[in-house]
């Protein structure tokens, strides 16, 4: 990329082109007539007050960004976070991009570019996910990711950190498209995610200048470019009035496919889920459903090697086969349990640490309980 | 007519003890008035008023005299309007309104209690201390208010002479009248009396956290409960006293002053024999938790002293009142410092704390969606700092079960079936501590773990395995240990196997879950 080898000092032009917060489409059009943000930036301080295509309020935030101070401070955080950028006229601007509504005109970015031109697939649910969601999101990211094929989320909170965590175990790059700007990681307590994706040869992108706060309208117009990398979108966790309904409207309009995890019928986490299936969203279970619909189970060598729960073959005491049978219709609170199995409060107690133990059973918040493989997973993995 | 010197006795309180003060008073030629000496507060020195209309009202005269009252020692602050009935009686005795029967030593006869304007005798705080003072001091007849008679009752040895009114003890010091004398009550004769703690017999299902609770009260260890509201988190921690087992009689005397000194005790209660539940509110200040106020009064942790200190939403108490707690926590007596007055008071509770998993409650709730955020979670959780957790055993989780899904209908076990087998465990330990200072598993620090509470090789070997697989941290380890030394010797057994390992590694599952 032939943005790649510049200092970062080359990039204050863009940021500063991308700091008056203009529409993509004004943008793209004086990119398309001046080549660089830098000739933008001469016309403007040479030409004509008016400079067709700028509203007024836009030129007024240039013209007051055209110092020599805001340009230093600005210098200084592209090269403190090491920030680059590249523009929609650049010869590798992802072709991806350009067939959407509204391409980014300018895009920063931090790490390694080459991310955008492996196998991608967006990954979104909310922010305040439930605990069955972000541990579905980690496990079908982890298993696509070991087929080499890459996850993009928006790094916010619950299935976003589910999402990019499960595609880094995978040993895949991850990209994260953020609604500020990359000197700003939001949330702060993602501040370990943020380093970790660039550890792992990720990439984060983000069409706001550096220095742009989080402001809540970015969110749901960042999700366009999530899933513009990407050939489909998964939906994990999805309330009916959501951020993640946007996605896949920006999905629709793209013409990409849309994944939608069934989850819990009964959950109220998992409503908007539902509505998207009866819509006639693609229903899946496994990662492998998916590679199968997107036509990519070409390589079937690396998942599901370890098939079925190694913990069967374990001899079980009648105590564990009693919670053993309990939890096999499904999750069940500790009480319930205690009833349907007939044993003590303290011999439940510890019969459930030796069924975690041996990797049958797994805790869930609010003392409930349920059978490792019955989360209508078909293969479990070798490190869980 | 002629005014003497007179002498009469009574106790004053400080910190958690009586000392005896000798109420001097005299008369003399000019403006009548009275004037009290001797460091009284204004509760004291507003002693006069009340002391002049009540011999009136009893039908005495006041003198037309100058009179003024010591208090002595001079240097001891003195506090409370419990002066009011000595000082009465010396003011009487000094102007002759009362010839005293020769056979009663005045000067040997302890007597406290507040005056109405009518002449009545009125309860007051920290009877009990003096009582016990009197009794140290070799006193053997003490007056005071009939309200405050059954408090002082349980005392050995003593002549406890209940009175109501001024013109009772006038009549009694010139002979003419008697008080009737309070029986001594045993110790014993109070534990059969009403049972005031909620039974566990009244919870239906709670299997889990109701076993909890009983581990939590065999060992003395302290425990969190975390669950969503509604789930019964404070019910469950309200019958924890009543599966405790009872006070013994040293505990009850200590606790007892505490509450006595502290004015919280009722009217008419004798010595307190259920331990005591405090459930301070979460806006609770620091002084009032720990002890404090210009008179260094004892706090919530002292008031608990030997029972119960019930913490509802713990990360709700402000960080500081939290850290406060750590001294007493450790070291069960808390020193409280102030620049009139420095006090210290035991201070040895059971923590009890509840919260919701959550800002809104519903974390990890299977019925109602929560709307937190994971950083306003872990913003909650991180009130409760690493080293108050650290003093916290056991760990539950509580879940809201509704009735209908509970289909056995077996009862549920009262909570002296539970307290039975609480106290033949607590009397295993005090077996195997005898000597050590030590009275409960809880209170074992790291090398004394190692001595008394190694598994077996099998046990061992599991929790191995959990660290491994379940995330627990090296903290977890140690409180492993002792809550299985717990449940071991709710089994009678010495030797710690691989199913006590187990169960106690349920308990510690919150540090997975929630503290990760």
């Amino acid at each position: 990329m032939s943005a790649l080898a510049t200092e970062p000092s080359a990039f204050v032009y863009h940021a500063w082109l991308a700091s008056a917060a203009l529409p993509p489409g004004t943008v793209n059009g004086l990119l398309k007539e001046y080549g660089t943000p830098e000739n933008v930036w001469n016309a403007v301080i040479s030409g004509p007050s008016i400079i067709d295509g700028i509203p007024a309020a836009g030129l007024k935030t240039l013209k007051q960004n055209m110092t020599d101070e805001w340009l230093e401070s600005v210098e200084r955080l592209l090269f403190q976070h090491q920030i680059g950028a590249f523009t929609i006229t650049d010869q590798d601007y992802p072709s991806m991009l350009l067939q959407m509504e509204e391409p980014p005109a300018i895009l920063f970015y931090q790490g390694n570019l080459h991310c955008m031109r492996q196998k991608n697939l967006a990954m979104v649910g909310s922010r305040a996910a439930s605990y069955d969601g972000q541990k579905a999101a980690g496990k079908i990211a982890r298993n696509l990711s070991r087929k080499g094929i890459g996850i993009i989320s928006g790094m916010a909170g619950g299935i976003d950190t589910a999402s990019h965590t499960g595609c880094i175990e995978g040993g895949s790059q991850t990209i994260a498209v953020t609604g500020c700007g990359l000197d700003i990681v939001y949330p702060s307590a993602n501040l370990r995610l943020r380093d970790r994706i660039l550890e792992n040869r990720g990439l984060l992108l983000s069409e706001y200048a550096p220095g742009e706060k989080p402001v809540g309208w970015h969110f749901p117009f960042r999700n366009r470019i999530i899933t513009g990398l990407s050939q489909a979108l998964i939906v994990i966790e999805a309330k009916i009035r959501s951020g993640t309904m946007t996605s896949v409207q920006h999905a629709l309009n793209q013409g990409k496919d849309v994944f939608v995890y069934p989850g819990d019928p009964t959950s109220p986490y998992f409503e908007g889920n539902h509505r998207l299936l009866r819509e006639g969203a693609v229903y899946f279970t496994t990662a492998e459903d998916i590679l199968e619909d997107l036509g990519w189970l070409d390589n079937p060598g690396i998942i599901g090697q370890n098939s079925g729960c190694s913990g069967r073959t374990q001899t079980f005491t009648p105590e564990e086969e009693a919670v053993f049978s309990a939890l096999k219709p499904g999750r069940l609170g500790f009480e319930q349990i205690a009833d349907r199995s007939g044993l003590s409060p303290a011999a439940l107690m510890s019969t459930l640490t030796m069924l975690q133990i041996k990797g049958m059973i797994e805790a869930l918040p609010g003392k409930q309980y349920q059978l490792k493989d019955s989360d209508s997973q078909h293969y479990s993995d070798p490190e869980e | 007519m002629d005014m003497i010197m007179a002498k009469t006795l009574t106790f004053g309180v400080s910190g958690v003890n009586g000392y005896p003060v000798h109420v001097e008073v005299f008369g003399i030629n000019g403006i009548p008035g009275l004037e009290i000496i001797g460091l009284p507060d204004a509760s004291v020195r507003e002693s006069r008023d009340r002391v002049n209309a009540a011999i009136i009202n009893s039908g005495k005269q006041m003198p037309a005299r100058r009179i003024t009252i010591n208090l002595a020692p001079a240097d001891m602050k003195k506090e409370g309007p419990s002066f009011d009935l000595p000082i009465a009686v010396g003011v009487l005795i000094a102007n002759r309104e009362i010839i005293t029967d020769p056979a009663i030593e005045t000067e040997k006869i302890a007597m406290f209690g507040e005056l109405s304007l009518d002449g009545r005798v009125q309860p007051i705080a920290g009877a009990l201390p003096m009582v016990i003072s009197a009794k140290e001091n070799g006193i053997r007849d003490v007056i005071l208010p009939d309200k405050n008679a059954r408090e002082a009752a349980c005392i050995e040895g003593m002549n406890i002479l209940p009175v109501s009114h001024l013109s009772q003890v006038i009549a009694f010091l010139e002979g003419s009248g008697t008080i009737e004398k309070q029986k001594q009550i045993s110790f014993d004769s109070l534990k059969n009396e009403i049972f005031a703690s909620p039974d566990m017999a009244q919870i239906k299902g709670q299997g889990g956290a109701k076993r909890a609770l009983e581990v939590a009260a065999a060992g003395g260890h302290n425990m969190i409960m975390i669950g969503v509201p509604g789930s019964g988190k404070t019910m469950l921690a309200r019958c924890l006293p009543g599966i405790l087992p009872p006070l013994s009689f040293e505990e009850a005397l200590e606790t007892t002053r505490i509450h006595s000194i502290s004015g919280k005790l009722p009217p008419n209660s004798g010595l307190m024999v259920l331990r005591p539940f405090c459930a301070p509110h979460h806006n609770a200040s620091v002084a009032s938790l720990i002890g404090g106020g210009q008179d260094a009064k004892p706090g919530e942790v002292s008031l608990a002293h030997n029972g119960v200190l019930f913490l509802d939403e713990i990360p709700e108490f402000t960080r500081n009142a939290l850290e406060a707690l750590r001294q007493p926590l450790e070291d069960g007596i808390v020193n409280v410092a102030r620049v009139k007055k420095q006090a210290q008071y035991q201070s040895s509770f059971m923590l009890v704390a509840a919260m919701n998993p959550c800002p809104c409650g519903f974390y990890g709730s299977s019925r109602k969606v929560c709307r937190c955020t994971p950083q306003e979670i872990r913003r909650y959780l991180d009130r409760i700092s690493g080293p108050l957790l650290d003093r916290i055993d056991l760990q539950i989780e509580v879940d809201a079960v509704p009735v209908q899904e509970i289909n056995s209908s077996a009862p549920a076990e009262p909570s002296a079936a539970v307290a039975k087998r609480v106290s033949m465990a607590r009397m295993i330990q005090q077996e195997r501590y005898r000597g050590t200072g030590k009275h409960c598993n809880a209170q074992l620090n790291n090398e004394e773990v190692k001595q008394y509470c190694m598994p077996d090789a099998e046990g061992i070997r599991l929790l191995n395995a959990a660290m491994e697989t379940m995330n627990l941290s090296m903290r977890g380890y140690q409180r492993i240990l002792k809550v299985a030394r717990t449940i071991a010797d709710l089994d009678h057994t010495d030797l710690i196997g691989s199913a006590h390992i187990a169960e106690a590694i349920q308990y510690r599952e919150l540090d997975q879950k929630y503290w990760r």
